[in-house]
């Protein structure tokens, strides 16, 4: 059974899909009205020289808060197609929640310590996304409601009021402001370090552009899906003893996940 | 020129003769007053004559001389440092079509020692309107006088007298304010008075918008001082609660030079008022005070309720007593992003150790 397109170039390179093209193009959008969103936005909440300059290039702090809100809209919109298009692809049995935490992750957190510790050879097998990725696109997520929720408040402040208590509003802007540096420094942090400075994809992991990951990189990265898409588990985890606390989820992943879909059953 | 009566005739000279003798004969003053002895001989006797003008205005050519003599300028200046065109005796003066052009041109003298000021009033509206063709705006000597010139803020209340004599209005809605009445009480009041908010030299037209929007830093220059606000009891957080909420925010933004606001930003003169500012003790009850407060929102925000209005926080900082939400919502951030920071800071710090120590084994 194979939901993901599997290419071999004409040099024997193996590429698995990884990202479908909507979900490239929705990357490309995040980091668009990211940037848009986090430089007309930080200058409001930092001030100073730098921050009336910047604010100037976008045509003064009226122009860049037209601009703020539009990106505003723009990304609103955005978490209620993406959100959507998963209930959707869920309820048909078209998609796996690949990307979703299960009670799974914390025991590949906890068994990928030991591993940092040296209490284990190997990292724990993966699935598609490791746990480190789902914190990041459930911090994306959660935080993106935060953001969307207060931003809309702050828009409509007077709206708000009729709904909700006045002191809704400036707490609104407090977590606003916060919510936007902490996604900034996982950003920066987080994100920059997995997906460029890890030593491991450095400079960069290219899949959520090119939509392809190699054979190889995905047995290394990602070993249960890997299982999942050509039937055996890579080196170094076949070898590792059954019932390990590491083997055992390995069971369930590798079988088909429920709404798992079968094309040619 | 021409003197007029009672001098009937167009020379006077042998009464300014005798004057001018006496003058030089006089005493007392002789010692340091020899200077402006030969003028004051004319100029310090001849009570009721005047100098009349190309449209029949004129002006008293008397100086008192005890005052001169008394001003910052007595004992510093001749008549003739200011009166340049006059040398000698006879003199004539030059002719102007009225009495205010004279003045208008005399006062230009004074930019000869106090060049700074004079080029700070090209910038004041007061200068403007001269251009402008209204000769009743004032020029140097109609604030600080012309031979009679003392320290400018000797008494303090001595400046709103000078500002009322053409804003008359303003100057009593500023007598019954909290700062007017308090500087009447006490003349060395440290609180301010019109110069003090509107500057003396360069007076800005405060009703331009970029005035409007920098307007803040002028009450906050006291009102963030809390070494100042300490005799009042007064907190020092208004500033910094207006400068954190949006008003304050954009305000200090445009201030910074990020463009120009396309419309007015509250500042603290939208709710506490300019020249009628009163203290909040006696407002009356909170509701009466949060009342007031929701129709000040209404001036810029149309359909703002009494609830909206609770957004502002009265310039209380966001405390658990005050403000508890904005308050519990500032602490959850205040530990949530150094928490997460730091576990994932470790968690990459740990990943690197492991990689080297893989590729060292």
């Amino acid at each position: 059974m194979r939901d993901v397109k599997i290419v071999e170039k004409s040099d024997g390179t193996v590429l698995v899909e990884r990202f479908s093209p909507m979900r490239r193009v929705e990357h490309i959008l995040v980091i668009t009205t990211f940037t848009v969103l986090l430089l007309t936005g930080f200058p409001q909440k930092f001030e100073g020289a730098w921050a009336a300059a910047l604010l100037r290039l976008f045509g003064g702090l009226d122009t860049a808060r037209l601009i703020h809100r539009a990106a505003g809209i723009v990304f609103v919109s955005h978490a209620v197609f993406h959100i959507g298009s998963i209930l959707v692809g869920m309820l048909s049995g078209r998609m796996r929640p690949t990307l979703l935490p299960v009670p799974q992750d914390l025991r590949d957190a906890w068994e990928n310590l030991r591993y940092y510790f040296g209490f284990r050879p190997h990292p724990p097998p993966f699935p598609k996304f490791d746990y480190r990725q789902k914190f990041e696109y459930l911090g994306l997520v959660l935080g993106g409601l935060v953001m969307a929720s207060t931003g809309l408040i702050l828009m409509f402040p007077i709206q708000a009021a009729n709904l909700l208590p006045g002191q809704v509003i400036p707490a609104a802007m407090v977590a606003h402001s916060n919510e936007a540096m902490l996604a900034f420094l996982v950003l920066a942090i987080w994100h920059v370090y997995g997906a460029h400075l890890s030593p491991e994809v450095f400079p960069m992991d290219t899949s959520v552009f090119t939509g392809f990951m190699t054979r190889e990189e995905l047995a290394h990265h990602h070993p249960l899906e890997y299982a999942r898409l050509f039937g055996e588990m890579p080196e170094p985890w076949r070898e590792e003893p059954a019932g390990t606390d590491a083997k055992s989820p390995s069971k369930a992943d590798t079988s088909p996940a429920p709404g798992e879909p079968h094309p040619n059953p | 020129m021409q003197l007029s009566p009672p001098a009937a005739s167009r020379r006077l000279l042998p009464l300014l003769t005798a004057a001018a003798l006496l003058g030089l004969a006089g005493g007392a003053r002789a010692a340091d007053g020899s200077k402006d002895a030969a003028c004051l001989g004319c100029h310090g006797a001849m009570a009721g004559a005047r100098v009349s003008f190309e449209d029949g205005s004129s002006l008293p050519i008397l100086v008192d001389a005890d005052s001169w003599h008394h001003s910052v300028h007595g004992d510093k200046l001749a008549c003739t440092d200011c009166h340049r065109d006059i040398s000698g005796y006879p003199h004539d003066v030059e002719p102007s079509p009225d009495a205010r052009s004279f003045q208008l041109r005399a006062a230009e003298s004074c930019r000869n020692c106090h060049y700074a000021y004079y080029t700070r009033v090209l910038d004041s509206i007061h200068f403007k309107e001269l251009q402008a063709g209204n000769p009743a705006a004032p020029t140097c000597t109609d604030c600080h006088g012309a031979h009679d010139i003392q320290p400018p803020g000797t008494p303090r209340t001595a400046i709103q007298d000078r500002c009322a004599k053409c804003h008359p209005d303003v100057a009593k809605t500023y007598a019954q304010s909290v700062h007017g009445r308090t500087l009447a009480a006490d003349p060395d009041a440290p609180v301010p008075t019109c110069t003090d908010c509107h500057g003396a030299h360069d007076i800005h037209d405060p009703r331009n918008a970029a005035f409007h929007a920098d307007s803040w830093k002028i009450c906050a220059d006291c009102h963030g001082d809390a070494e100042r606000m300490k005799p009042y009891g007064l907190s020092p957080d208004v500033v910094t609660t207006y400068l954190d909420d949006f008003h304050g925010v954009s305000n200090r933004l445009y201030s910074m030079g990020a463009g120009e606001p396309g419309r007015p930003i509250a500042v603290c003169t939208d709710c506490h008022g300019f020249h009628d500012i009163q203290p909040f003790d006696d407002a009356g009850t909170t509701e009466q005070v949060q009342a007031r407060v929701a129709q000040l929102c209404q001036k810029c925000h149309e359909g703002a309720t009494p609830n909206f209005s609770k957004a502002w926080l009265s310039h209380y900082p966001p405390t658990l007593d005050k403000a508890p939400l904005v308050w519990a919502v500032k602490w959850v951030y205040r530990l949530m992003i150094p928490g997460i920071m730091l576990g994932l800071v470790l968690h990459i710090l740990l990943h690197l150790w492991r990689l080297r120590g893989r590729r060292n084994a």
